[in-house]
């Protein structure tokens, strides 16, 4: 181990590949920013380009990406309320709030303090549990995956603040999950004879409409700049620093967010944008003074975003153990390696260990390296919100909707997210959580499937899912989450009544 | 005598421009479509692919263009479509892009209409169990009555594979449980790991790292010659019924090429697959190289297509 180490260290000392991580870093930024590119973008068009390179080369151009798309994300999650990728949804809740009331530095500064830590924490993790990396994955079979989207689904409505809305939305996620192709029952679902559909709603174009695209329509609505804070009031733009610092007095958010995002990205198949979900709902439920979430808590930006940095390194591992993708970005970065001759699986984690040495340190490296752009570039990024909604909407939503179309090519993505852009305004005006409904999505495909495995595994015995360990253990947490409110609001009772 | 060498300098000429358009020339672009997005299988033996095939067509300009959707059928439906020039190609799987049409749907495309240039891989499935397993050999799956098998969904090679196989073996009366959904091979063998079903199917290039790390053990294998020790083939093990079961992917035009732009491609196919510096490449990318030209392709896709047409009826969704 410790070989390979000094051999994966000199071989990133080099110029060459320093320069191949940093410009890793900037595309990954870049795409990051923009509203529905993402990692997994940046790797798709740059896969072909790293044909000529050496492995370790290409492995650290990946890296760069990886580890700076989802800061990248936040920026613009904080400062138009329209998350560059998925896993910053989350951070929308408080980071936008807190742009309203003039305070965007303090935000992009503690997004990009706490991805940094959390991808450390990340990194540190995997390197700790990759020796166990196999009996984990094999930890987790088809009840476990059902379990998992439960307590996904539960935790998304209890952390909302009008439950039947949550509820509601959540259901119209998991009716969006349905349509499509349905490879076990064979069938082809509500999709009303359009090919298009064939392939189901995909996460991305519905993600732009109901983020980027409705934001736009709000604003449009409402008229002048996102900021409601006097521009000469606000002066000299503060704020990073502090933000830095507000991460330091909440080590606790950190840890908690960091250890989410680890554990959720082992799991393959949920990925970022669950990680840095349940991370907000877990910090909201366990403060004591929740009142200011979601009107500017800083708390609600640290938590989400050291969780979808840390996920990477968790995301790793089934990725490399067994070849199972934890993501869109990780099935690219699977592809870049098989290009490169370098089949995942157990036998890899031996055989190049120095490599993966070299992937690991990389993401290090570029968390630390974007979050550092992002500090500096952060007084000209927060002009943006002074902009006048009559030169902003166009820009975003142009760029909004191209980046529909880069994705694949198609042009149903671009209605796609039109259609979201009108569900999502109608969403903002309704009071309806955006979010709910984007992760019943991300979750209901994989709950029904997960639940009709396990039920053709049990023989259609139910309890089976109290036999399986990992599920029980999961069970046991989702009924822990649901009964502790209710515990706590019992004894507030209980002690008001004696008073 | 002007008017002579006029005339045939004219004809000449236009015999000339015919050629340019029935040729590939080396400032034309050839796009070769891959049905799927970058970086699976599909993607990486036509990107190795493309350069050596720029080369033998004269610096022909080869770009790989990577059209998914609708379980590839998007990409599949457009090669077929496309104007027959010679600049359009496609990579296709047999018997990935037959079954649709096998299964009843409509379709975009007939395999056995389009032009083969030659054929790149070819791998054959290997029935594998747990390591673990108290299953041996075919004869001990034969004889378990409760049998789970994981596989990947509706429509795909390897379930389609597994039940052609449980048909062949007698194992369709025992009416087996399809654990079918997972989202890859690679899945379907870890959850044959995890312990979720008792027995599973993949090509000969998924499962090589899993048999060789030990995780699963083989019982069989497809083709005519066992690529493992102590494996046998179905032949062998006396189903040679089972023999002629495998994957391959092969590179095609639209239906219609006229015969001197396809000589020209099948011939440039050739020259790449019999250049030492292409194979060696393939196989550190990991492709199973099986080369073929064009017109024993054509032959064999549409001797496949009976094979598999043959089982329709067991083809039938399990759940």
């Amino acid at each position: 181990m410790l070989d390979s180490l000094v051999t994966a260290t000199l071989y990133l000392a080099d110029g060459v590949t320093l320069m191949y991580l940093m410009l890793g870093v900037l595309v990954g930024l870049l795409f990051g920013i923009i509203p529905g590119l993402g990692g997994a973008t940046a790797i798709a068009l740059l896969l072909p380009l790293t044909f000529g390179m050496e492995p370790e080369q290409a492995i650290t151009l990946m890296g760069g990406i990886m580890g700076s798309s989802a800061i990248g994300g936040s920026v613009t999650a904080i400062l138009l309320n329209a998350p560059g990728t998925a896993p910053n949804a989350a951070t929308c809740f408080d980071g936008y709030p807190l742009t309203r009331q003039g305070k965007a530095g303090l935000a992009i500064g503690a997004a990009a303090t706490a991805s940094s830590l959390g991808g450390i924490v990340g990194v540190i993790v995997l390197v700790a549990i990759l020796p166990m990396a196999k009996s984990l994955v094999l930890l987790f079979g088809p009840p476990a995956f059902f379990m998992l989207a439960v307590l996904g689904l539960v935790s998304l409505t209890i952390s909302n603040n009008n439950m039947l809305r949550g509820l509601i939305a959540a259901a119209l996620g998991l009716f969006i999950g349905f349509v499509g192709y349905d490879d076990m029952g064979g069938t082809l679902r509500f999709t009303a004879g359009i090919d298009y559909l064939w392939d189901g709603i995909k996460l991305v174009p519905a993600l732009i409409g109901l983020f980027a695209i409705a934001e736009m329509i709000r604003l449009m609505v409402e008229g002048g700049a996102i900021s409601k804070v006097d521009r000469n009031e606000l002066g000299e733009v503060k704020g990073v620093g502090a933000g830095f610092k507000a991460v330091f007095k909440h080590p606790r958010t950190v840890l908690s967010g960091s250890f989410i995002g680890t554990l959720v990205g082992i799991v393959p198949g949920v990925g970022g944008t669950v990680a840095s979900f349940l991370s907000y709902s877990f910090t909201v439920q366990s403060s004591r003074d929740s009142s200011q979430f979601g009107k500017g808590d800083i708390r609600g930006v640290i938590a989400p975003e050291a969780a979808n940095n840390a996920k990477d390194g968790g995301s790793l591992i089934p990725t490399l153990a067994f070849g199972i993708p934890g993501s869109a970005e990780m099935a690219l970065f699977l592809g870049v390696l098989v290009l490169h001759g370098m089949q995942p699986g157990p036998l890899l984690l031996i055989e190049r260990e120095w490599s993966l040495l070299v992937l690991i340190i990389a993401l290090l490296l570029a968390t630390i390296a974007s979050a550092c752009v992002i500090a500096v570039a952060t007084k000209y990024l927060i002009k943006i919100t002074f902009v006048d909604s009559s030169i902003l909407i166009p820009t975003v939503l142009s760029v909004a909707l191209v980046g529909a179309y880069a994705l694949e090519g198609s042009l149903g993505d671009v209605i796609m997210a039109a259609v979201f852009g009108v569900i999502g305004y109608v969403m903002i005006r309704l009071d309806y959580p955006r979010i709910t409904l984007v992760i019943a999505i991300v979750l209901g495909g994989m709950m029904e499937r997960n639940f009709i495995q396990s039920m053709l595994m049990f023989r259609s015995d139910w309890t089976g899912f109290f036999r399986d360990t990992t599920s029980l253990v999961i069970f046991t947490i989702i009924v822990m989450a649901l009964a502790l409110p209710v515990l706590g609001r019992i004894r507030r009772r209980v002690r008001n009544a004696n008073v | 005598m002007k008017i002579k060498t006029a005339l045939l300098s004219a004809v000449a000429g236009i015999a000339l421009m015919s050629g340019a358009q029935a040729d590939v020339d080396p400032s034309d672009t050839v796009s070769i479509v891959v049905p799927y997005g970058p970086g699976g299988g599909f993607d990486r033996a036509v990107r190795g692919f493309a350069p050596y095939f720029s080369e033998a067509l004269g610096g022909a300009n080869v770009i790989t263009e990577n059209i998914p959707g609708a379980g590839g059928q998007r990409g599949s439906t457009e090669v077929s479509r496309s104007e027959p020039d010679g600049l359009t190609l496609g990579i296709f799987n047999l018997p990935g892009f037959a079954l649709p049409a096998i299964l009843g749907e409509e379709v975009g495309y007939d395999l056995r209409e389009l032009s083969w240039i030659g054929r790149l891989e070819s791998d054959d499935y290997v029935l594998i169990v747990a390591a673990d397993s108290e299953i041996q050999t075919l004869d001990d799956l034969i004889a378990i009555d409760d049998l789970i098998i994981t596989s990947t969904g509706y429509g795909s090679t390897v379930l389609a594979a597994l039940q052609i196989t449980a048909s062949e073996l007698g194992l369709a009366e025992n009416d087996p449980i399809y654990l079918s959904g997972y989202g890859g091979t690679t899945d379907a063998i870890v959850g044959l790991i995890r312990g979720d079903g008792q027995v599973s199917m993949a090509p000969v290039s998924s499962v090589t790292p899993y048999l060789e790390s030990g995780d699963v053990r083989a019982l069989a294998m497809s083709g005519n010659q066992s690529l493992f020790e102590g494996v046998p083939t179905f032949a062998e093990a006396g189903y040679p019924g089972l023999t002629p079961l495998n994957l391959q992917r092969s590179i095609a035009g639209p239906p219609g090429i006229d015969d001197a732009t396809l000589t020209q491609l099948r011939s440039a196919f050739m020259d790449v697959v019999q250049n030492e510096e292409y194979l060696e490449y393939a196989k550190s990318i990991g492709m199973n190289m099986s080369p073929m030209n064009g017109a024993d392709t054509a032959a064999d896709i549409s001797s496949s297509f009976e094979f598999y047409e043959r089982f329709s009826t067991s083809l039938e969704n399990p759940n």
